[in-house]
């Protein structure tokens, strides 16, 4: 351990600790910065970070200086005080300002410091300002605006380090520094967005959030990307039941600080022109919207019989209620094949479903397009599909099904709905609480962001009303107590209790799954 | 003394055929490396280098002894760099010293090679020496070709090779991280520091990074001893030292001086005054990044890094420029600020944005378009850039700048009462006017 004192308070730290993370941790806010990041090598560039170390004569960037024993820094004295304030004016004197068209405003770097070490009058003639060139498309989600960049080299040193395409650099020198795109490239990769994220100020921009909303009008909830099998913890952004970003949210033993592009535009599926809003009954070769009422004395009238098929993208709770519902009734998912894609090394799996995990738990078996055909034409009369698109996906599982009462449970309209007898909307993962099993097994939460479209119901209720009327036993009355009866159930979950999972999600033991990843 | 009694480094300049090793070798040349490797050692040589008192000539004047020291002893990979770079403004010592006695350079550079226990060393000169890239790189075959380069130099076991780099003229590729970083292929960018290059440079391995003049000093020393260096300079400069003086005097061009010397002496003897009908206003002592003295302060300081810097400037490079009354200071400061805002490399936010709003508010200025609120602004911007920075460029900008205010601030006045501006010159007024 290391003890030193900053601001006249003394602490202690272990050997190696950057004297940034110190000064944070004993200020309880961050210093100025703009070129630091936690998961970036250290440029040291935008000198905002100087603290007064006792007997340097100059002042120290904290970022590059790693703790020493009996270091005395400060932080907040005058000096390090006016050094931060002539480099805010220093990063300022060339911006151009334009903070009322910019998406930035609001959660800007350079505002939010000038509020905090700035407020002088401006000095710089307008004639002297050095102009760039502004929003330049570079890639299929991202813009440029030299002119509103601090040349941190977050962007650069991410595109470098992370995903390792250097797609990103620094061209010319002095004040025409500008960012720019290696020849002939653009950023494309996997991870673009995050160069959004990263960019202290608007010089990046998204181009699917650009010009939508004003960033303080936005509520922020915590939830979990549905995007595949990796389960990255996001924030979603949202304001009168729009989705309009998702922000990747901070879980070292899942995500670290980043996502992928894939997942941050899946919010644009729950707002699609295609979702089913209310429950829908054949009608000869048509279908029509039909009351509540009217679905459940056609449900009723099944008997219970018959295939049930579920999909990866349905939490572990539904799964299980729908087990339960398919009672002796076999209870498959499928096709296998089904929500696959390119994988890469950082985060994107190539299985692009966010629960399979639970599938294998729960003793549910993956069926492959061919055979769940086989077993829908040998299904007792009644197929019922919940998620996905097995009818679109699998010709065969379209001819098999065709001469039977075909009962679809999903969230939008596709080929499995229009060849269904019977409709169920549910609600999109944005809509909806539950937990997802992530590849590792991790248990995550999903939150309610915004409101279901029209009836769309909530799945679970749904599950447990339709249960209700077929065996008379009491349903759970809420979530904690559905979870409860879920985690006596599956012998995966070890005991685990389902209630207490917090915001970062709950690991289980892999030995103990028992199943395959 | 006579004045050839001095002449250490500039023994050769002017010799019929001094670049080439026959010259060379018959007047003693490649001796002190057969002592190196021969009976002295790495350790010894490095000893003998500190206990000299050589500094570094490439402005920063830090013990070269000290500097090699720095390199951990446990090092597997060491490499070791000479900045011929020479890219100070004033400044034009190194082009002589590679022009009229390249195998000095090479034998200084072996022989400190050796000391750090180098695998490699990089000549890196800057593009616009194209000649001199040339007569070095046949000075380098010549030595490879005597056996005192490549494997096994002169029986000792020691094994070095030398590479002739061309930089491709970036100022800041003078900074040594900055030349490092240019060797390895990348932009010439400063590395921020710690690590120190003597720890983790070239490659990321320790490395040495000493001006051509410094290491042209150390064949000296081991054949003639450290008594010997230490008889010319005083006791905290040391030894000789190369001025490359420009400007209107009688003999320009470069002089090597004991170091100690007073400014006097050497204007009158060496230079022999100004030129007919000129009149000398100032002096700029060591390349332009340093503060200018006025003619009166010039002349009541000697040339060593120690009285220098007492009379608020710096040896640097050795850089002298000889400005006469005629220039104006306003316009010579406005070519500098366009200088170092054309260097800068835009890494670091201060100097970056600093130098080019000097630069441009000196422009301002000399189109009579600047007001009294515009000097002082001046002053504050370069507060907001001295010593904020990873490599010393903003200083070197911020430097002259400060000190020409501080000297001739009546002439940047002058600009302003004599402006043609009608009107209130409030930079305000003008704005919204326009």
């Amino acid at each position: 351990m290391v003890k030193l004192t900053i601001d006249g308070q003394e602490l202690e730290f272990t050997e190696g600790t950057s004297l940034f993370d110190a000064c944070r941790e004993a200020r309880g806010e961050a210093l100025p910065h703009f070129c630091y990041h936690p998961d970036l090598p250290i440029a040291g560039v935008c000198r905002l970070c100087q603290v007064e170390i006792e007997g340097m004569p100059k002042l120290t960037i904290a970022c590059n200086t790693t703790v020493r024993d009996g270091m005395v820094v400060f932080t907040r004295n005058e000096r390090v005080r006016k050094a931060a304030q002539q480099t805010l004016e220093m990063h300022l004197i060339n911006h151009p300002v334009d903070c009322p068209i910019c998406d930035q405003a609001g959660e800007c770097g350079l505002q939010n410091q000038y509020m905090e070490y700035g407020l002088y009058e401006s000095e710089v003639e307008k004639g002297d300002k050095v102009t760039k060139a502004k929003a330049q498309v570079i890639g299929p989600h991202v813009i440029l605006d030299t002119e509103r960049c601090v040349l941190c080299t977050r962007c650069v040193r991410f595109c470098d380090h992370v995903t390792g395409t250097g797609e990103l650099g620094i061209f010319n020198r002095g004040d025409r520094a500008e960012v720019g795109i290696a020849p002939g490239k653009e950023l494309n990769n996997n991870y673009s967005l995050n160069t959004v994220d990263i960019c202290p100020v608007g010089a990046l921009t998204s181009r699917d959030f650009r010009f939508k909303k004003r960033v303080w009008l936005l509520k922020s909830t915590q939830t979990i990307c549905p995007g595949c099998a990796t389960g990255c913890n996001i924030r979603v952004d949202h304001e009168a039941d729009r989705i309009f970003r998702i922000k990747p949210r901070l879980n070292a033993d899942v995500n670290g600080r980043w996502m992928c592009d894939f997942g941050r535009l899946e919010y644009r599926r729950v707002h699609a022109e295609s979702r089913l809003d209310a429950p829908l009954l054949a009608d000869g070769d048509r279908q029509r919207e039909a009351s509540w009422d009217q679905v459940w004395s056609r449900l009723d009238a099944l008997g219970g019989k018959g295939l049930f098929v579920v999909s990866p993208w349905q939490t572990l709770e539904e799964m299980d209620l729908f087990k339960g519902l398919g009672g002796g009734n076999t209870v498959v998912s499928g096709p296998s094949e089904s929500g696959r894609g390119d994988g890469d090394e950082i985060l994107l799996s190539t299985d692009r479903t966010p629960n399979r995990k639970s599938l294998a738990w729960l003793g549910i078996d993956e069926l492959a397009g061919d055979e769940l055909a086989a077993r829908a034409r040998a299904a007792d009369g009644v197929v019922v599909v919940y998620g996905g698109d097995p009818v679109g996906e699998v010709p065969a599982f379209a001819e098999a099904v065709a001469g039977k009462t075909l009962v679809y449970l999903g969230t939008h309209r596709n080929a499995t709905s229009d060849a269904a007898q019977v409709v169920v909307p549910t609600s999109a993962w944005a809509e909806r609480d539950g937990i997802f099993v992530n590849a590792k097994g991790r248990l995550q939460l999903i939150r309610r962001v915004v409101a279901r479209p029209g009836e769309a119901r909530e799945d679970w209720r749904f599950l447990a009303d339709w249960q209700g009327r077929t065996d008379d036993q009491t349903q759970p009355a809420g979530l904690p107590e559905l979870r409860r009866g879920v985690a006596e159930r599956v012998a995966a979950l070890n005991g685990q209790d389902l209630n207490t999972i917090g915001a970062s999600g709950s690991a289980v033991a892999e030995a103990d799954t028992g199943g395959d990843a | 003394m006579n004045r050839d009694d001095y002449r250490i480094l500039s023994k050769r300049f002017g010799t019929k055929d001094g670049h080439k090793l026959s010259v060379y070798e018959s007047q003693g040349g490649y001796q002190a490396l057969r002592k190196a490797v021969g009976d002295l050692g790495p350790a010894k040589v490095t000893e003998l280098v500190k206990e000299s008192g050589l500094r570094g000539r490439g402005g920063a004047g830090f013990p070269a002894g000290v500097k090699w020291g720095f390199v951990p002893k446990d090092a597997d990979t060491v490499y070791f760099m000479v900045n011929a770079d020479e890219s100070e403004p004033g400044t034009f010592k190194d082009r002589f010293l590679l022009d009229y006695d390249p195998h000095a350079v090479i034998e200084g550079s072996i022989i400190s090679s050796f000391a750090v226990n180098a695998c490699l060393c990089v000549i890196y000169i800057r593009g616009e020496f194209g000649w001199l890239i040339d007569r070095t790189q046949k000075a380098v075959d010549e030595a490879y070709a005597a056996g005192f380069l490549g494997e096994n130099i002169l029986g000792s076991g020691y094994k070095l090779d030398m590479i002739v780099h061309k930089g491709a003229g970036a100022y800041i590729c003078g900074e040594e991280t900055g030349l490092i970083n240019s060797v390895t292929g990348r932009k010439g960018q400063p590395l921020i520091k710690p690590p120190f290059p003597a720890v983790s440079g070239f490659l990321g391995k320790p490395t040495i990074v000493n001006n051509v003049e410094t290491v042209a000093s150390v064949p000296f020393i081991l054949n003639e001893g450290v008594e010997a260096y230490r008889a010319h300079g005083t006791e905290k400069s040391a030894g000789t030292k190369l001025f490359s003086v420009s400007g209107p005097v009688r003999n320009p061009g470069v002089h090597e001086i004991p170091l100690g010397l007073p400014f006097r002496d050497f204007f009158n003897d060496w230079l022999g005054g100004m030129a007919e009908g000129e009149e000398l206003k100032a002096v700029i002592m060591g390349g332009s990044s340093v503060p200018v003295l006025t003619a009166e302060e010039a002349m009541n300081t000697r040339l060593d890094y120690e009285s220098l810097a007492e009379a608020g400037t710096m040896l640097g490079s050795g850089g002298m420029i000889i400005i006469p009354a005629r220039c104006d200071m306003v316009e010579l400061i406005q070519v500098l600020m366009h200088f170092y805002w054309d260097e800068s490399c835009g890494q670091c936010t201060p100097c970056r944005e600093g130098t080019g709003w000097l630069h441009r508010i000196v422009r301002r200025l000399r189109r009579g378009e600047g007001t009294l609120e515009d000097i002082d602004l001046l002053d504050k911007v370069c507060g907001g850039m001295a010593g904020l920075t990873i490599c010393p460029l903003a200083d070197a900008a911020v430097m002259p700048m400060q000190s020409f205010l501080q000297r001739f601030r009546a002439e940047f006045e002058a600009l302003v009462h004599d402006s043609k501006q009608p009107g209130p010159a409030s930079r305000w007024a003008r704005e919204f006017r326009s």
